[in-house]
């Protein structure tokens, strides 16, 4: 899971990136971009999290 | 009738009369004009470049009169001091202008290292902060992390870094060009060049022995090491130190450049504008971006694989509160470091003559004006939402807005610097009781929230609110005009701003988390569970920072009871002590 985090994160990073050159269009350009951050957290924040959460040092 | 004719009798007088009024002022001046005109004519030509000047007319002191001393300070600093190529012509015209020349670079050399020397002293700012805000028995361990990061940074940046990151940059301008800084590695992707590092600078040596580089390099290297100590503040009082070490050195030689040169040292997102019309292309001014939230997403990382101090969650996940040792070190480290951002902040512009940098001032102006709200937006809402305006929290709002402003603070007017700094006084509460409560990180100085949620802000605010008023020598980043915000009529500039969070977020969190992760695999980046209990302080550093106090030893276990909990954390207490 730590793993899956790590490329989504890399993943909502890149994407924005490709996207400049696949549009021109200012619009499409910033909503690709709010994706690649919401993907980039939600694997991140959620999903490695959730993957060190599973061992913590406070869980019974 | 013949009262009309003389009607029109006295209005063509008084016609005449102003047009006369009105057009002799006019010939005056035409006819002044025309007199001066060969007087110009008969000036003399320009003298020659190497012809002596007539220095009699500046009416240098005597040197008489100099052995009398000057204690009005008017014979100090004349022609006499003008250095000449030639004593046996005197001053010539090429000597003034070489002269002028070199004292506008020197005005920028001395005002960049000045300032490069305050944002080093910040260093003593952070020590101190994140020292007080751990507890006594890890005093000394965590002074040692702040202080030896400056040493680890340092050399790594001197072996390579500096070169990664700046290598390419060339030319700066307000520093005399720095021009064997000229080579930039580069992928083509896209249809594009793609700047990814520098490779000029190693070691400083060869080309790049030379002044205008050891400037750029002490200014950039205190900058370096802020980013670097902000990670000791989320994996304090119970980070070895050796992992520490590789962490920091691996952090100043990789990570910290390689966005650096992205944003700063003529990288891709720095080109955004030149290759995509995104805006100016990524614009950080001083680094809400490049120093704080690569120290902010790099504290998470370390967060997250070093996991959380024995005793701060519950069985139930609930956060207990760890109070730090000395409020008065807090406060007063804050302190240090507002005073520090005036070098981080107007510094920035790497000179005070020329290329637009007496813009100094209101730089100086909003950088202060956003500490300032930022402290009022934390102290109004933990009042609010607790009852109390607690300290290490306000602390923590000044540093919020400090961070948030740090990258517009070259760009925008005083009233967006005040609601930058108000929005980062708020956000750096919320953020702080979200790292704790929902993703159960524990972060015992609060740096994710102030320096990497905040660092973003800042990043996002320059999208938003630039206001077209700068012009730093009439372009950035290679597009000509100033830069400009969504709400000033430029909304790809703030595409330009989101690629470079999604960078942040996406990249360098995940290049931090793959390095510190193999560090854990190959040294360990946690001391054992009985050297935490009993305090970094022997075990790590081998003597107490405070030798005479008697130190209650930690024995919470792992899942303290309920009632342990309830009686350690008041509201209040449970947020704030937790931040920094």
């Amino acid at each position: 899971m730590k793993l899956i985090g790590l490329l989504m994160a890399f993943a909502g990073w890149l994407i924005p990136v490709v996207a400049l050159v696949l549009t021109q269009s200012t619009a499409a350009r910033m909503i690709v971009s709010l994706l690649g951050i919401a993907i980039s957290l939600v694997g991140i924040l959620v999903v490695m999290n959730k993957a060190h959460l599973k061992n913590a040092i406070w869980k019974p | 009738m013949i009262r009309m004719d003389q009607g029109l009798k006295r209005c063509s007088w008084i016609v005449v009369v102003m047009l006369l009024l009105c057009g002799l002022p006019a010939w005056a001046q035409s006819q002044s004009a025309a007199s001066n005109a060969p007087a110009a004519a008969a000036q003399p030509p320009a003298p020659a470049m190497d012809a002596p000047l007539n220095v009699k007319t500046a009416q240098p002191p005597s040197t008489d009169d100099l052995v009398k001393g000057d204690p009005s300070g008017t014979k100090t600093g004349t022609v006499n001091d003008v250095i000449v190529s030639d004593t046996n012509k005197g001053v010539t015209l090429a000597d003034t202008v070489n002269q002028v020349g070199q004292n506008r670079i020197a005005i920028n050399f001395v005002w960049t290292l000045i300032t490069g020397f305050l944002v080093m002293f910040m260093q003593a700012g952070f020590a101190i902060v994140e020292t007080g805000l751990c507890r006594a028995k890890n005093a000394n361990h965590t002074m040692m992390m702040n202080f030896m990061v400056y040493g680890f940074g340092l050399f790594a940046f001197w072996v390579c870094g500096f070169a990664l990151q700046m290598g390419g940059c060339a030319p700066a301008g307000t520093l005399g060009g720095a021009n064997p800084l000229n080579s930039e590695h580069t992928i083509s992707l896209l249809g594009k060049a793609w700047g990814i590092f520098g490779t000029r600078g190693f070691f400083l040596s060869g080309t790049t022995y030379d002044v205008a580089i050891m400037v750029l390099f002490l200014f950039q290297m205190v900058f370096m090491d802020t980013a670097l100590t902000i990670v000791t503040g989320a994996a304090a009082e119970r980070w070895k130190y050796i992992a520490f070490a590789v962490s920091s050195v691996f952090m100043g030689a990789i990570t910290y450049p390689l966005f650096a040169n992205w944003a700063w040292g003529g990288g891709w997102l720095s080109q955004l504008g030149v290759n995509f019309g995104l805006g100016h292309g990524y614009a950080d001014f001083a680094g809400s971006g490049v120093v704080h939230a690569v120290g902010g997403v790099t504290a998470l990382a370390m967060a997250m694989i070093i996991g959380p101090r024995i005793g701060k969650f519950n069985r139930n996940g609930t956060p207990n509160a760890m109070p730090g040792h000395d409020i008065v070190i807090v406060l007063t480290g804050c302190f240090i470091l507002a005073f520090g951002w005036f070098g981080f902040n107007p510094g920035s512009t790497l000179g005070a003559s020329g290329n637009g940098a007496l813009r100094i001032g209101s730089i100086a102006v909003n950088t202060m004006l956003a500490g300032c709200t930022g402290s009022f937006g934390a102290l109004l809402y933990m009042w609010m939402r607790y009852g109390k305006p607690d300290a290490s929290m306000t602390g923590n709002g000044l540093l919020a807005g400090l961070v948030a402003i740090t990258a517009p603070s070259g760009f925008v007017n005083t009233v967006s610097s005040a609601i930058i700094g108000l929005v980062a006084g708020v956000l750096v509460c919320l953020s702080v009781e979200f790292v704790e409560r929902v993703l159960k990180v524990d972060d015992p100085v609060g740096a994710i929230s102030v320096h990497g949620t905040n660092g973003l802000w800042g990043v996002i605010s320059v999208g938003l609110f630039a206001d077209g008023a700068s012009n730093y020598g009439g372009s950035w980043n290679g597009v000509n005009g100033p830069v400009r915000g969504l709400f000033y009529g430029d909304a790809s500039q703030l595409i330009a701003q989101l690629i470079g969070v999604g960078t942040l977020i996406g990249f360098v969190f995940g290049l931090s988390y793959a390095a510190n992760f193999v560090i854990d695999l190959v040294v360990g980046q946690r001391v054992s569970a009985e050297d935490e209990l009993a305090g970094l302080d022997i075990p790590e550093m081998g003597a107490l920072c405070y030798p005479e106090f008697v130190l209650k030893p930690d024995s919470m276990p792992v899942g303290v009871s309920a009632s342990r909990t309830t009686e350690m954390a008041t509201p209040p207490l449970r947020v704030a002590q937790e931040t920094a």
